[in-house]
């Protein structure tokens, strides 16, 4: 996760090496997400002037590749793997119950921004399905009434 | 002596510390699946058990065996050439497996060994190629280091013949390049799910006429279940860098990119290790091994598109757009990446190449079928025992990888179904579990082999719903520029969800068929293929939808909407389930009944789960009056 506890570098300086037609969009935005927690809407202008496109194409780059968030994350995202290993044994139940105990949707987070749930695509931890992760962390295999304790737990302490 | 020559000696000095290790050699599988369950955790321990007791060791790490189902992987080399494998090493198992194997000089930790890396067993312990999961593997050739090099370390590759292809390809004309991997040679197609002919792609990059060139190693693995460039790429990143660059040097091109997914951190950072030291070793960049020609590549991180797989919607993405796939032609050899000439194969594709000009045609074509030479990973994943990465030659029959190597579905299950190259991939029935692994047969039944994902089925799947899963997955993947497939895509799944809800109607299959012939006009591949799953299964499975449709049915039970959670019994687990109800549906009555209401439950098993005896599932429809 992002350390909140030092102020990010100005955007200007993280995009100083960036080239037009050089294959650069994917990683100027990997490396602002990775400063921020998100990309900031104020990198669009700067990042459109930097490779030479309109800022309509940035922010339509963004909001097509799924790992890019324009609003800062919840404090611990939940991850829910959406992969078949996953649904043949029960992954859908799992969805459905972090919906219901957190109250919202995947892409959401919840009001006091403590937890957020984020579709994950299969990468192949098959051997732990069903599976989640926490920040990042894989947890697995779960059964349903493990991840509503967990989710219970984390909504509890504020994520 | 030459360049490689040179560098192969050198690596030789250092790999040599590996295969005879002078001291204890105590190393630790790290990849995707085995971090996961906390290999990293186990090297620590390790390298704290270590110096605890004051060993004389080395601790090192490797790729990954391929063995998902054992990981945490932990091997233990003695000076007197004892190799042995220790299978699910927690970190909390570390001292046990240290105290054990290290009480003499032929001490061996029974509970955790797995298996013994000499061809004959050792006081009891199996050797690694007698494992089921292992004998179905005729040959590795392409995970021929997988578990066994550090991946991170470029002289382990170079010491086993790594960059030995390059160096011959270097002294060859381009032609005679071409001519080992074309159809008259060593019959190399793409891996990628097309099965395209590679040598004619790299025919068509070489002949385009403008400049510059570009080589591209599609990483973008996107198929939920498929995992097998992944263990590539962790495991034996050189492989696919000598490989795009003997392409690049067969095509005359100059720069290239691996476009490799955002799920696969850790194959991003092996692969940028990898490249850093192919470059300092005068493998990557001006002048290669002094032969004059130049190459140079990097790595593109992909954000989350499963469309970027697509060839030009890779390109799309490379070039710092949304990547939504364009019409072919033009074809990218002529009009690729900013408009040059392009060449796209899988990785998998490009890790054959080096194998191909150190080994020659002959001995490439001597594993495989009639029609197809060589070999293809698989990864195994689903219902099954055993989950993993395997290689085996093209025509295997796909009941050997299921049975033997993944030791069939779980206890007391039968098979179902098989899901072979991802969500686009298809459907293929149990009774074709007999089906050789090559792409003609499975294309003879409406399915794709593609890209190397197995999902095994057991008969608790409903296949509506993982026909529902397969036709989501396609949409919310779609780019949306053609209407085809998103519209196309957006009327599957509405289909298919009323059918699994229970309002499906008598019409639906023939709605189905006609939504699915329409698709084939898709402008790209994701659409054209996006109806494969439930085309194949309206032939094989056709009477599970007309179960759904006309009797209200789910005969697997999963189907939300034609089910209900009944509490039909008593149970000391009850208060439990009750408490743990997400949404408060269990009510409980004075008189001590239990009981659900329906019109809360979300219908998610927590109950179940913990007053198994009490709760259970009925068919909605059926049992209502």
């Amino acid at each position: 996760m992002t350390d909140t506890t030092k102020s990010p570098p100005e955007l200007e300086q993280l995009l100083t090496d960036l080239e037009p037609q050089d294959a650069d969009l994917l990683a100027a935005l990997h490396r602002i997400q990775e400063a921020y927690g998100y990309v900031p809407r104020k990198a669009i202008p700067l990042l459109a002037e930097k490779l030479r496109m309109t800022p309509a194409m940035v922010y339509g780059a963004i909001t097509f590749y799924s790992e890019f968030r324009l609003e800062p994350p919840a404090r611990t995202t939940i991850s829910w793997c959406s992969g078949p290993a996953c649904r043949l044994k029960g992954g859908e139940n799992i969805r459905r119950a972090l919906e219901a105990v957190l109250g919202i949707g995947l892409e959401e987070s919840t009001d006091d921004k403590a937890v957020g749930l984020h579709l994950h695509q299969c990468d192949g931890t098959c051997a732990l399905a069903p599976l989640i992760r926490l920040d990042g962390h894989p947890t697995g295999p779960l059964t349903v009434s493990e991840v509503i304790k967990l989710a219970r737990a984390l909504k509890e302490k504020g994520g | 002596m030459s360049a490689y020559q040179e560098l192969r000696q050198k690596a030789e000095e250092a790999w040599q510390a590996v295969e005879s290790p002078p001291r204890l050699r105590i190393s630790v599988g790290i990849a995707t699946c085995s971090r996961a369950v906390g290999a990293n955790e186990t090297l620590e321990a390790i390298r704290q058990e270590v110096s605890r007791r004051g060993l004389e060791a080395d601790v090192a790490i490797t790729g990954c065996w391929g063995l998902c189902y054992a990981e945490p992987i932990v091997e233990i080399a003695k000076p007197d050439g004892s190799r042995i494998l220790y299978q699910k090493v927690s970190a909390e198992r570390v001292p046990q497996l240290v105290e054990e194997a290290l009480a003499s000089a032929r001490g061996v930790c029974r509970e955790l060994a797995l298996a013994t890396l000499s061809s004959q067993p050792v006081d009891g312990v199996p050797s690694l190629s007698s494992l089921d999961f292992m004998a179905v593997q005729e040959a590795r050739r392409l995970m021929a280091n997988c578990g066994i090099i550090d991946p991170e370390d470029i002289d382990h590759y170079i010491a086993r013949g790594g960059y030995e292809g390059l160096a011959k390809a270097l002294d060859m004309p381009q032609e005679d390049v071409l001519w080992e991997i074309s159809d008259a040679g060593a019959g190399l197609w793409g891996r990628g799910g097309a099965a395209f002919p590679t040598a004619r792609k790299w025919e068509f990059l070489r002949d385009a006429r403008s400049e510059p060139k570009y080589m591209i190693g599609n990483a973008d693995e996107g198929d939920p279940g498929s995992f097998v460039n992944r263990t590539l790429m962790e495991s034996d990143p050189h492989s696919i860098i000598e490989g795009m660059t003997i392409g690049a040097y067969a095509t005359g091109a100059s720069y290239g990119y691996i476009y490799l997914r955002e799920e696969y951190p850790l194959c991003l950072e092996r692969m940028e290790l990898a490249l850093r030291q192919a470059r300092e070793r005068g493998l990557l960049g001006q002048n290669i091994l002094g032969s004059g020609f130049s190459y140079d590549m990097e790595v593109v991180r992909g954000a989350g598109s499963y469309v970027c797989g697509e060839e030009t919607g890779l390109i799309a993405s490379v070039e710092d757009r949304r990547g939504m796939p364009k019409i072919r032609p033009p074809f990218p050899a002529q009009s690729g990446v900013f408009g040059k000439p392009t060449n796209v194969n899988n990785v998998e594709t490009y890790a054959n190449v080096p194998l191909i000009l150190r080994h020659g045609a002959v001995w490439y074509a001597s594993l495989g079928s009639e029609e197809n030479n060589g070999t293809k990973m698989f990864s195994l994943s689903g219902h099954i025992q055993r989950v993993g990465v395997l290689e085996v030659p093209f025509g295997t029959p796909l009941r050997r990888l299921v049975y033997e190597a993944g030791g069939g579905p779980p206890e007391g299950r039968s098979l179902k179904a098989i899901q072979p190259g991802g969500p686009l991939g298809g459907i293929i029935h149990a009774r074709d579990v007999d089906l050789p692994l090559e792409p003609e047969p499975f294309r003879q039944k409406g399915a794709l082999l593609g890209s190397g994902g197995l999902v095994i089925f057991d008969d608790s799947a409903c296949i509506v719903d993982m026909c529902l899963y397969f036709e989501w997955f396609a949409e919310d993947e779609s780019c949306g520029r053609c209407t085809t497939c998103r519209i196309g895509t957006q009327r599957l799944v509405e289909i298919i969800r009323r059918i699994s809800n229970g309002d499906g109607r008598p019409s639906d299959i023939d709605l189905l068929r006609l939504l699915g012939d329409n698709m084939r006009y898709a402008n790209c591949a994701h659409g054209q293929a996006a109806p494969t799953a439930v085309m194949n299964s309206l032939e094989a499975f056709l009477e599970e939808f007309q179960e759904h449709i006309e009797g209200k049915r789910c005969p697997a039970k999963v189907c939300r909407g034609l089910v209900r959670y009944e509490i039909v019994g008593k149970s000391p687990g009850l208060p439990e389930a009750a408490a743990i109800c997400p949404t408060a549906a269990i009510v409980v009555h004075s008189d001590g009944r239990y009981t659900i209401d329906q019109g809360l439950c979300i219908k998610c098993d927590a109950c179940r789960e913990l007053a198994p005896e009490a709760v259970q599932v009925v068919d909605a429809v059926a049992t209502s009056d």
